[in-house]
């Protein structure tokens, strides 16, 4: 259900500026979302000053120095730095991207840091991401046979492997489907471009035998055609995939199995 | 539409459905059709409007009551308005919910069930009574 305003106690509030490093001679300002829940007070923008001389070029990088070095409170998720993990993924300058892969030399002037939007707020930078998993759960995202299992493995060609290319290398750090704005509104029963995208990667996987049994699941106004083209996903994903055209794949695969 | 409460295991479950299931596929279809068959007859009303732009009314009802004009022009208005309901429909299904969509999707199909019945209606009196 579209929610256009924020309520009262959501709204985030001018928070503190904290002191510019002692020497420094570059800063790079920037401007962060902090959100206690253990506090009854509104989330707040608090504002850091960054020493390049002294920090890595990435905007994880800054995150990691005002951790380290300012504001040791500032929560966030992180672990592999290289873009693998997906743990990083947040709203930096209005596009959801990863810390870890975003340069602060991309954009002039202060960086702006939010949590990946219209998402419950675990504390600061971290989402609450157990609906996006559920979702990821309900289109199984494991290998569905029939037929009985083979002694050595399931084998496939390498044009049918060369069909999961663009698919399997989503790391599910959700910056598309937070970008999506069907699934800011329908955010529980939308299934969100990364889960249709790993459910047309289990569709069209040649080892897969329960095709039919995927499509009955995802035929729904709501788990598959809230998906209106925006295309935000494809402009959002970090790692280059497209989930939209993944999405428009299932939708063909609708439409040829009714027109069959 | 379902009214009961989304829980995590409603949303993890592959088979939980929130809406017309059967339906959702034939609706995106139809969606699909009507909007290419709308791109060709939008263009015979184009040509319509300016074969007769700057002529007066009997003349226009003389265009309109020629069968080979004014039968396409129906046969418009009504896929137009199947059109004009889907696309409708896909907006209410992303801001309403529950008993008001249901009231705001009922005056939805009898507004285009209303401009069908009197453009319908209106085109053929003009082909066939003059």
């Amino acid at each position: 259900m579209a929610e256009l305003t924020l309520r009262k106690a959501d709204q985030p509030q001018k928070g503190k500026t904290w002191p510019k490093p002692e020497g420094a001679t570059r800063l790079r300002e920037f401007h962060v979302y902090r959100y206690d829940p253990d506090t009854e007070d509104n989330p707040r923008i608090d504002t850091y000053f960054v020493d390049l001389g002294d920090c890595g070029p990435m905007i994880l990088d800054a995150l990691l120095y005002i951790k380290n070095r300012i504001d040791p409170t500032l929560t966030l998720r992180r672990s592999c730095r290289e873009g693998i993990c997906g743990s990083c993924s947040m709203n930096i300058n209005g596009l959801n991207t990863l810390a870890c892969t975003k340069g602060m030399d991309d954009s002039s002037g202060p960086i702006k840091i939010y949590p990946l939007p219209h998402m419950p707020v675990v504390k600061d930078l971290v989402p609450d991401l157990t609906t996006f998993y559920a979702q990821h759960r309900a289109i199984e995202p494991w290998l569905k046979t029939t037929s009985p299992t083979p002694e050595k493995e399931w084998t496939q060609s390498v044009e049918s492997r060369a069909k999961l290319d663009g698919l399997y290398e989503c790391i599910l750090c959700a910056c598309c489907s937070t970008s999506c704005p069907s699934y800011w509104w329908n955010g529980e029963k939308y299934l969100g471009p990364a889960a249709l995208l790993q459910a047309y990667r289990w569709l069209i996987d040649s080892r897969d035998e329960t095709t039919q049994e995927r499509l009955d699941n995802l035929e729904d106004p709501f788990k598959l055609y809230r998906c209106h083209t925006i295309m935000n996903c494809s402009n959002a994903c970090p790692k280059g995939l497209n989930p939209a055209k993944a999405i428009a794949q299932i939708k063909k695969m609708m439409v040829e199995r009714k027109a069959a | 539409m379902r009214e009961t409460v989304i829980t995590k295991d409603t949303i993890a479950n592959p088979r939980s459905h929130y809406g017309d299931a059967r339906a959702s596929t034939r609706h995106f279809l139809t969606q699909r059709i009507t909007g290419a068959i709308n791109i060709l007859f939008l263009g015979l009303l184009l040509f319509i409007v300016v074969r007769v732009a700057g002529q007066d009314r009997t003349d226009l009802v003389a265009v309109i009551g020629n069968g080979w004009i004014g039968l396409p022009f129906a046969v418009l208005i009504a896929v137009v308005a199947v059109h004009m309901r889907n696309g409708m429909r896909d907006t209410l299904e992303d801001y309403m919910a529950g008993s008001m969509y249901r009231l705001t999707m009922s005056l939805n199909t009898f507004y285009c069930l209303a401009v069908a019945v009197l453009g319908i209606g209106a085109v053929l009196k003009i082909v066939f009574w003059g």
